[in-house]
């Protein structure tokens, strides 16, 4: 199973590194070298640097043979566009992409792109947490 | 006609001041605070102070009655956002700009064909006057699939005194016009050149490349008739 990951901020990171140690073939983009550095010595997976959602780089990252694009950046806008460069220049199977701006959802959705919502998920648990306390 | 305009630079601004000068009702769409009160207070249009890639905010915009909407803020991915959500949302016209010349061929993979690339346009029209010599780029039509070149004067090429149909030119070109002492002639086959003619070339990129080195090689049609 080969993933891509696009965007190695917190999220990008800690997945890949999760993925990286369960044995999937993982490789990392981002503009940002210092954000691939954090991905530390351990990771033995392939990093690329360079725009998220360029044609060349996303080959670069195996994108012909990825089961799998996570779109994990910061900017809606960069999953968005990696998310359809994915979809339909390079037909990959699973494509995943993080909402960051909750309002947008829709545009995702119209456009058929597969999302989760880091934002809601948090917010759910917290509520759940703190619901659970006054019980 | 109304038009919505994303982002708020200075194509942006210059767009939206042509299109309220010619009377076409644009509502523009900047994030920058004081980009939009400095664009309001200059133009008296209509701006939104938002993201464009937000449906909220394009609403806000009235992109339910707009007929088109230009995408020329200066990142591509935003753009391509704007061009998608028109699409496949609001079912309307989109125009995108594009910043890196490199995009282009991604935009129209991803269904995005209308689109310009002040780069390329810019780059085209440096060379073009690079080695140009008498033969001379106008315009592009079509995005740059088709272009209008001159010739001026058609003296020395070899031209002259030969009939438009015996002109040896590329299969994709065609003689649209001539310009005589001032007057246009329009040329049919049997139109003669004369010797300071200036005459109108439509091709394309690859042929007018071709047309320009014959023509310093003292044009093609020479060359054939001196053997």
């Amino acid at each position: 199973m080969y993933v891509i990951i696009v965007g190695c901020g917190r999220l990008g990171c800690t997945l890949a590194k999760e993925l990286s140690d369960a044995d999937y073939d993982v490789s990392v983009i981002d503009s940002d070298a210092r954000k691939l550095d954090m991905l530390g010595s351990g990771f033995n997976g392939l990093r690329v640097k360079g725009i998220e959602f360029d044609v060349d780089i996303l080959k670069e990252a195996g994108a012909e043979q990825a089961d799998c694009v996570v779109c994990a950046t910061p900017d809606d806008n960069i999953n968005i566009t990696a998310a359809l460069v994915a979809k339909k220049i390079f037909n990959t199977p699973q494509i995943v992409a993080r909402i960051n701006e909750p309002k947008k959802k829709a545009i995702y959705d119209s456009l058929e792109i597969e999302t989760i919502n880091p934002t809601e998920i948090s917010a759910f648990i917290l509520k759940s947490r703190i619901e659970e306390n006054r019980r | 006609m109304k038009s919505i305009i994303v982002g708020g630079g200075k194509l942006g601004f210059n767009l939206l001041k042509i299109l309220r000068q010619r009377g076409y009702d644009a509502t523009l769409i900047e994030l920058d605070e004081g980009k939009c009160r400095r664009i309001a207070e200059e133009t008296g249009a209509d701006v939104i102070c938002g993201d464009g890639t937000e449906l909220e905010v394009l609403n806000d915009a009235g992109i339910i009655e707009a007929d088109i909407i230009a995408a020329v803020t200066g990142k591509d991915e935003n753009n391509l956002v704007v061009c998608e959500i028109a699409q496949s949302i609001f079912h309307i016209k989109s125009i995108a700009r594009i910043n890196n010349p490199k995009n282009t061929d991604m935009f129209r993979k991803l269904g995005v064909e209308r689109t310009v690339c002040s780069t390329q346009v810019i780059a085209n029209l440096i060379e073009y006057e690079f080695e140009g010599g008498n033969c001379r780029f106008i315009q592009a039509f079509d995005r740059g699939n088709m272009i209008l070149v001159e010739i001026s004067p058609v003296s020395n090429n070899g031209f002259e005194e030969h009939l438009v149909k015996d002109l040896d030119l590329p299969a994709e070109c065609t003689v649209a016009s001539i310009i005589r002492n001032n007057e246009v002639i329009y040329p049919k086959a049997d139109t003669v050149i004369k010797k300071d003619d200036c005459i109108y070339l439509v091709t394309n990129h690859a042929n007018y490349l071709a047309i320009r080195k014959n023509l310093h090689k003292g044009g093609r049609f020479n060359e054939k008739h001196k053997k």
